[in-house]
């Protein structure tokens, strides 16, 4: 149907294209162009910028949820939030969380993609990169619950696995022990996460034209010095991307960690969007929650305004 | 366009900003009830077993009136505090929620959001008189009543006749006791006490208690409100010790943070382990005919007192829980009159008796034939305590609650030392006083 | 790994293989493949077949298969609440579908095809709606929401994964609109076809393949949310699936056949989905990357 519909027009059209005659006024014409954009203004503006700036008022209040008493106290959230040890906690668990992600998700993932645009048929390919992608499809509820219960000291089959292999020592529990719990919660992201990044690497590579790669090979280049000369330098608009994008997403971390710990124990797993969460819907803070909100904002802009360097870097290096 | 939605936007903050200060409003007895429309109800008994409660009652309920529907959100201990605030902040409180007595429940006073039930529920009331007195007072603030006592809860150690018996160990009578039966039972092959403490309100119990027996009563109630708090009786240190103690010798160590309380119990229910350190609303779920631990295999004493215990060692941890109606409802007489209808005798001896197990707040409401023999045992130590202290994690600010379950789940895991927790529960009621 | 390959480069091969070093390179990277495949697959079997064994045959051998072949757990989740749950997660999912795709392909459409006053302050604002992150919103949404008596109602949700969405979307749908040629459109307004029908005619079925990918994204989007689910739904009516699970596990916690079953049922129609569509979405991929 798209089809023999653009091509009644087109065979009417003329070889060539003029300027569009305006049936209407410049000015009318352009005011109701406004209509195509009007709703996604409307909806954008209302329900994502507005109580994002609304949040910074909030956050210089402190709000009684029960009797709803607002006083209004000026920065004195965000003082708090200098001295508060958990939003350090949460700060570097966030960091983890991306610096982690980057080795995994996207230098990992790179090598992946490589290995399968390397050696695996056509036909592999398509079957490896569908498989490593399963998990990135499913609920991070459900994978979340899942590794929940693969870590359960009992139930799971990770201390099994350890002991079957040798190394039933190493077995913990590992939500359980502030030392591993925060790293328990980001392996379970890599391994939902990897197959994404793999499936876009392996489509950014197979857009590097073949011929650098027979060019590369003329001149002696085995697999790792493709990989190094040809494939990596291909790809570094979409890594780079992508690393500004893990670590945008890493600071926005909340229903793996809230499925698997709730943030804890004794806090040791608290990333800042489950510390908002506790805080202002567990403690009754939404002051000092938007505090918290204005944080992940300062953060998540920072990594946005990057992005779009990035971007316009690569418009004008285009 | 934009200036349009900036406007709109702040008429939005307009009314958001406005404090719902509604006067309470106070139920008047005389009401004529309107059985029409529809009532929400936030109960706490989202377990599986304990969820056919309210809907076979709101059932029966639609079926006398039906031009009532209720519609039920049933949470579970772990998930209604959360839940709870999340309907507050966003003023959607349903028109009946559970409430624990203490801080929790004065919460909703203050910010009236609670309806006064003096009228009907107080004293000299038809409906207050059936109820036990203790049980209406726990929801008494400011001399007004404000809540619907449903049942009555305090912990005790339940644990595995059997396994006892096999240990060769019998009723511990003093805390020092207790941790030698560990050792015999360690020895005997099973797993002393499961406890699980992945949510750390499951360990603050254990702490409440001893912090009963540790800690001379009015010391302990002025340190519960910030303004007086000071923390420094020596009563905290010895009951954090002895914690440690216990959990050295009677559980599997710091590895408790990653068990939750469900696979604890299920772990006594299944034989596995000898104690578990549970609610009385929880014997009838560790013990029921289709576990391996039977209910006449199932026996409870409440945790023993250490011997020099410089507290109260008739103390028991426990308090009512019950439900209080919201001052924004648009039919207060309709939910009065459903609560009146769920504690009615009849229903009151459903909850009582299992599978449910809950002991009935009403006069008269359990029948010691239909009930778990231990329920009823249960429900006279609890008449015998002397002080019944109420739970660490609803009877503190919330600010305070947090300090408290998060240390002690670091001290539970080996990594916050005493003076740590007392540290923290220091400074966060300093915070709150200020 | 790495030693392997690089023994590959020192024997400076290309890609058929001939050296012993290279044939065992090659056999460890296949290796490596099948191992990662495994590693995906196996904890998701485990959990597939978790919903089929007894809580004792769970505690006491994990890696056991199930003794007998009962959809009972299965059918219990369903019961429980999983029904309602999926009921919930396809009607948000499905509006919230059609609204973003039509919302973000009218602007899109707006934003390189018509003259449109302040085109790139257009552009930015739509656009830049993909750097502010769900979670700062979250306090005083809620008190929008409840205000406008959408708390706790399927629109909820709907009106927020639009909106959220709505940036990206756009982002995508507006990146290859830019590139589709514009003689078509031109030829057709000189004959006289109004923007309405430009828009419905020619632009919207040439579009085709990066509104399929957008849809696919929305539903992997729309049907895993889960923060804005959780603030804003609170009864079992309208809960959907990934807040719906978390309360069914604090509820059925212990009756760790029937979580596992309403975790498999909520991860399959998302699996088949991608299956059933994945050379769309790989392609919408391939288009919309580099652009």
């Amino acid at each position: 149907m798209a089809r023999s519909s653009s091509l009644q027009f087109d065979g009417a059209a003329p070889a060539g294209s003029a300027v569009p005659e305006l049936r209407l006024p410049r000015l009318a014409e352009q005011l109701l162009s406004w209509r195509w954009v009007a709703l996604a203004v409307l909806i954008v503006g209302w329900f994502v910028y507005y109580p994002i700036i609304d949040n910074f008022r909030v956050s210089t209040t402190t709000q009684d949820i029960f009797t709803g008493e607002v006083q209004h106290v000026g920065l004195e959230n965000y003082a708090r939030l200098a001295g508060d040890p958990v939003v350090l906690t949460a700060l570097f668990n966030n960091l983890a969380y991306a610096v982690l992600s980057i080795v995994f998700q996207v230098f990992g993932a790179f090598v992946l993609a490589s290995i399968i645009e390397d050696i695996a048929s056509h036909r592999m390919r398509n079957l490896w990169r569908a498989i490593y992608f399963i998990p990135s499809a499913i609920s991070t509820t459900v994978t979340g619950l899942l590794f929940y219960f693969i870590y359960q000291p009992d139930i799971g089959i990770l201390d099994g696995l350890l002991t079957a292999a040798g190394l039933g020592g190493w077995s913990r529990a590992w939500l359980g022990d502030q030392s591993t719990a925060i790293y328990a919660v980001i392996a379970m992201s890599q391994w939902q996460g990897f197959g994404y990044s793999t499936l876009l690497f392996t489509i950014a590579i197979q857009k590097i034209p073949r011929d650098l790669y027979d060019a590369a090979r003329m001149d002696g280049a085995g697999p790792l010095r493709q990989l190094w000369s040809v494939t990596l330098p291909m790809t570094r608009e979409m890594t780079g991307m992508m690393i500004i994008v893990t670590i945008t997403g890493a600071f926005q971390v909340f229903n793996e960690v809230m499925v698997m710990t709730s943030g804890g124990p004794n806090n040791s797993s608290q990333v800042l969007g489950t510390w908002l969460y506790q805080m202002g819907f567990s403690q009754n803070e939404m002051g000092y929650a938007a505090a918290i909100g204005s944080l992940i904002f300062a953060v998540t802009m920072a990594c946005g305004l990057a992005q779009l360097w990035h971007t316009r870097r690569r418009r004008v290096a285009a | 366009m934009t200036r349009k939605t900036t406007i709109a936007a702040l008429l939005a903050a307009g009314t958001a900003l406005a404090p719902a200060m509604v006067p309470a409003q106070a139920a008047d007895p005389a009401a004529e009830v309107d059985y029409s429309g529809t009532l929400t109800i936030l109960t706490k008994f989202g377990m599986q077993r304990l969820q056919p409660y309210f809907t076979d009652l709101a059932a029966q309920y639609e079926e006398m009136h039906p031009d009532v529907s209720i519609e039920l959100i049933q949470e579970d201990d772990d998930s209604i505090k959360g839940k709870t605030s999340t309907l507050v902040a966003s003023n959607s409180i349903p028109d009946i929620f559970f409430s624990w007595t203490g801080t929790w429940g004065g919460n909703f006073v203050r910010g009236n959001r609670a309806a006064d039930l003096t009228a009907v529920i107080g004293p000299d009331t038809d409906w207050g008189r059936t109820f036990a007195p203790a049980a209406v007072d726990a929801f008494v603030y400011n001399g007004r009543n404000y809540g619907i006592p449903l049942y009555l809860d305090a912990k005790f150690m339940g644990y595995s006749k059997p396994i006892f018996d096999a240990a060769g160990v019998g009723v511990p009578a003093t805390f020092g006791e207790l941790l030698s039966a560990c050792d015999a039972i360690k020895a005997a092959g099973y797993l002393p006490v499961s406890f699980g403490n992945k949510e750390p309100w499951a360990g603050l119990h254990y702490l409440g208690q001893l912090l009963a027996y540790n800690v001379p009563r009015d010391v302990l109630e002025a340190d519960f409100d910030p303004a007086t708090a000071t923390y420094d009786d020596p009563g905290y240190a010895a009951a954090l010790e002895q914690f440690a103690a216990f959990e050295d010798r009677c559980t599997i160590g710091p590895d408790v943070n990653g068990v939750s309380y469900q696979t604890a119990i299920q772990q006594l229910s299944d034989g596995k382990s000898a104690m578990y350190y549970q609610e009385i609303i929880e014997f009838d779920s560790a013990a029921r005919p289709d576990t391996a631990l039977t209910a006449d295999q199932f026996g409870f004493f409440a945790l023993p007192a250490p011997a020099d215990a410089a507290g109260d060692p008739m103390a028991l941890e426990g308090a009512p829980e019950g439900y209080m109606i919201s001052s924004a409802s648009d039919n207060i007489p309709l939910a009065i009159d459903f609560m009146k209808f769920a504690t009615s005798p009849g229903h009151a001896r459903t909850l009582s008796a299992p599978p449910y197990g809950q002991p009935s707040a009403v006069v008269g409401g359990g029948d010691p034939e239909t009930m778990n023999p231990s329920v009823v045992a249960g429900l006279d130590d609890i008449a015998e305590a002397s002080y019944l202290v109420p739970w660490l994690d609803t009877v503190n600010h919330p600010r305070v609650a947090a300090a408290w379950l998060s240390e002690f789940q670091g001290f539970a895991g080996g990594t916050s030392s005493a003076e740590d927790v007392m540290e923290a529960v220091r400074k966060a009621a300093a915070s709150v006083a200020n | 790994m790495t030693a392997t390959a690089e023994h590959a480069a020192e024997d400076g091969m290309g890609p058929a293989p001939r050296a012993p070093w290279a044939v065992i390179g090659r056999a460890m990277l296949q290796a490596l493949l099948v191992a990662m495949a495994v590693l995906v697959l196996y904890p998701l079997a485990w959990m597939a077949l978790n919903g089929f064994r007894s809580n004792t045959e769970i505690f006491n051998d994990p890696f056991a298969l199930p003794q007998h072949w009962s959809f009972a757990a299965y059918a219990a989740a369903w019961q429980n609440g999983v029904s309602q749950f999926v009921a919930s997660s396809l009607l948000v999912t499905g509006v919230s579908i059609v609204t973003t795709v039509f919302i973000s392909a009218w602007a899109a459409y707006g934003l390189t095809r018509t003259r449109i006053p302040g085109q790139p302050l257009v552009t930015g604002f739509i656009l830049g709606g993909m750097m502010l992150s769900p979670t700062v919103a979250l306090v005083p949404l809620v008190r929008m929401m409840q205000d406008f008596g959408l708390y706790n109602t399927h629109w909820a949700l709907i009106l927020l994964y639009t909106a959220f969405r709505v940036p990206f979307t756009t982002f995508l749908i507006r990146a290859y609109m830019l590139d589709l040629p514009r003689d078509l459109d031109e030829a057709a307004r000189m004959d006289g076809a109004s923007e309405g029908q430009i828009f419905r005619r020619i632009i919207l079925p040439l579009c085709r393949p990066i509104l399929v990918s957008c849809v696919i994204l929305h539903i992997l989007f729309a049907w895993n949310e889960y923060l804005f689910a959780m603030i804003f739904t609170n009864s079992p009516s309208t809960q959907t699936l990934p807040v719906g699970l978390t309360s069914l596990m604090s509820k059925h916690g212990t009756d760790f056949a029937q979580v596992f079953a309403a975790m498999t049922i909520s991860a399959l129609p998302i699996v088949i989905v991608f299956f059933l569509t994945q050379r769309y979405f790989v392609r919408g991929l391939t288009e919309g990357i580099g652009k």
